[in-house]
């Protein structure tokens, strides 16, 4: 017999406490690990997607500044056009290293098109630098001008036949999932063709033509060279009428806006949930502690050390709240599995993307919430085990006389 | 060990008498404050213990007799005065001294059922070895089952607490006393809720295992008839030991 096996008899003594302590304290870990989990595949989403944007400056046409945050961070369909000259112009600034157009198009329901309201964007195979290189998969070909290139979370299949305006294209890649919504979501095609489409969409009556033409663009995406100020480049493209420039620390900013306002509630909530299990925790152990006084008396006359007792006690309070630890990340994981599609839904229709944390980060986030369970445990007995540690022997066992 | 007086007023190096007794109180005193009244418990109580010696205190209750077996003990400390167990005055060491040296050299036996209720019998005489000194810690299972048997409780090793009598409780906390074959044996009212039968087959019982152990013996008491088989019989009166 060991002195854990003792704090474990100690548990089973009271089941019904026992459990309601460790439930209280599951759901404390459970709500921190689920919130962390989420906010951190929000962050994750945010990080990647920005990473792998490779633009550092998104230049649209002014009025649209809200569509394109919400088209890059949902992928939902947004069309807006400004003049294409622009993108000669921006390339000739010294400091910009290049300069990508892309035109967005939604597709119109009908028999034309494979399905209606998709999300299209024309981009330059030429200047690309945000496309191409992100490819996951592809066919074991060169992309040919009939080809398309779908978003990380598209469900056609590589090789796929689709049209859009009596046009059939073939899927050729799919790119990585990166929880940016424009980039998972859009269905990518040569520029070229996208205005093909734009003549093509014509032909139908049964539904409104693209309104776009050749000499027009929706966005163009810039990278600055290493070297050059990022102000001054910023300040030269603003110059051109109709332009406004967005930035990546804008649309994370306007994220984090939004995850501050979904998450602070919950997060204060939990805060208050902690505090609080760490006081019952005290105030329970503190009767723990008085109802067994004699029998801790007793265990010191046979020769347990002060810190042995404190030690007992300790050890009792953490197996609770760690089994509760480990009960709430288990439980949160599965609400988690389980809501999945329903939290990704919610996020999304607010304008936050998310991705899923990879298996090791949320592995750390489960040993924190296991960990944070274990310390509020550990600061709610620290008093009562104290107490207990410093009663005289003989005052203890003469308890209840 | 660090000194860790506190009010008791014991130099650290204060000797006993010359010959070294296993016990040696020397004005040992216990007092109290209760708002503004001090209620002397014991008053300076001198005493010698030889090895092996039965000695029986008795008196009535409130008479002391309890404090000044803690005080012995290393349950309490004492108000004034010294208390040396072999030669070493305990209340002059730390916390720690004591806890190790009620584990190794002294057994206590209380009036009440002093057992741990979610533990079997033969883990509760097993509790001395778990809250032992690590260092040389073994499993002493088999000595556990011994000292039952030796208390009649073979068949019950396996038993909880309230799976047992009042007795059979006793006996295993007696057992659990003498596990660490203590040179001193404490023994507060150790009868005192049981039937005059299981009263006598329990004294029967320390006194045997004292004997075979070589184990003094210090026990009070307000039953004179179980008194008169010590080898000094005590009186407590309002803290005063004659």
């Amino acid at each position: 017999m060991r002195l854990f096996s003792l704090a474990v008899q100690n548990l089973k003594r009271k089941p019904f406490r026992t459990l309601s302590l460790a439930l209280a304290v599951a759901i404390a870990s459970g709500a921190v690990f689920s919130t962390a989990a989420v906010m951190w595949g929000v962050e994750r989403s945010l990080d990647r997607g920005f990473s792998r944007f490779g633009a550092d400056l998104l230049v649209v046409p002014q009025g649209t500044l809200v569509g394109m945050r919400t088209a890059l961070l949902t992928g939902e369909p947004s069309t807006f056009y400004m003049d294409g000259a622009i993108a000669e112009r921006v390339r000739a600034l010294s400091g910009v290293a290049k300069a990508s157009p892309q035109v967005f198009l939604t597709t119109a329901e009908g028999d034309h098109c494979i399905i209606g309201d998709a999300f299209l964007v024309g981009f330059d195979p030429q200047s690309d630098f945000t496309v191409l290189p992100w490819l996951r998969e592809r066919m074991e070909r060169d992309m040919r001008p009939d080809d398309v290139i779908v978003g990380g979370r598209s469900e056609y299949d590589i090789g796929q036949t689709v049209y859009f305006y009596g046009e059939y294209f073939t899927v050729y890649g799919r790119l990585e999932r990166t929880g940016m919504g424009l980039y998972d979501n859009a269905v990518f095609m040569r520029i070229d063709k996208a205005y093909d489409l734009a003549e093509a969409s014509k032909r139908f009556t049964d539904a409104p033509p693209l309104a776009f033409d050749e000499s027009q663009i929706s966005a163009l995406l810039v990278q600055i060279r290493p070297t050059a100020n990022v102000d001054a480049v910023q300040f030269a493209i603003a110059q051109h009428p109709g332009a406004r420039i967005i930035t990546a620390g804008n649309v994370v900013t306007s994220v984090r806006q939004n995850l501050v306002a979904l998450f602070s509630g919950t997060v204060f909530l939990t805060a208050v949930f902690i505090a609080g299990n760490v006081l019952m925790l005290s105030a329970i152990f503190s009767t723990i502690v008085n109802e067994r006084k004699r029998e801790l008396g007793l265990l010191r006359a046979i020769g347990a050390r002060r810190r042995t007792l404190f030690g007992l006690v300790l050890s009792e309070a953490a197996l609770l709240t760690t089994a509760g630890g480990v009960l709430g990340v288990a439980v949160g994981a599965l609400v988690l599995r389980v809501y999945e599609r329903t939290i990704v839904f919610h996020l999304e229709s607010m304008s936050i993307p998310f991705l899923w944390p990879a298996v090791l980060e949320i592995a750390v986030m489960a040993g924190i919430g296991i960990v944070l369970a274990l310390l509020v445990g550990l600061t709610g007995a620290a008093w009562p085990a104290r107490t207990a540690s410093v009663m005289e022997p003989y005052d203890a066992i003469r308890a209840g006389e | 060990m660090s000194a860790d007086r506190g009010e008791t007023g014991a130099a650290p190096n204060e000797a006993p008498t010359s010959v070294t007794a296993l016990v040696e109180l020397k004005g040992v005193a216990k007092s109290y404050r209760i708002g503004d009244q001090e209620i002397h418990a014991v008053r300076d109580v001198d005493l010698r213990i030889e090895s092996g010696q039965f000695v029986a205190i008795i008196g009535h209750s409130g008479s002391g007799k309890s404090t000044l077996l803690s005080m012995i003990g290393g349950l309490t400390r004492p108000t004034r005065g010294n208390v040396f167990i072999d030669g070493e005055n305990i209340w002059a060491h730390d916390d720690d001294y004591r806890s190790m040296l009620r584990n190794q050299k002294i057994g206590f036996v209380f009036q009440f059922a002093s057992l741990i209720p979610t533990l079997t019998a033969v883990d509760n005489v097993l509790l001395p070895n778990l809250l032992g000194p690590r260092n040389g810690r073994r499993p002493r299972e088999e000595d556990a089952i011994a000292l039952l048997e030796r208390v009649g409780l073979g068949e019950k090793i396996d038993a909880f607490p309230s799976e047992l009598s009042g007795g059979q409780q006793r006996r295993v906390a007696i057992a659990r006393a003498l596990f660490n074959r203590p040179r001193l044996l404490l023994a507060d009212e150790p009868t005192g809720d049981l039937d005059e039968e299981t009263e006598a087959e329990v004294m029967e019982l320390m006194l045997e295992t004292c004997r075979e152990l070589d184990t003094a013996f210090l026990m009070v008491t307000h039953n004179r008839a179980m008194a008169e088989t010590a080898d000094r019989v005590l009186m407590m009166k309002a803290g005063i030991l004659s």
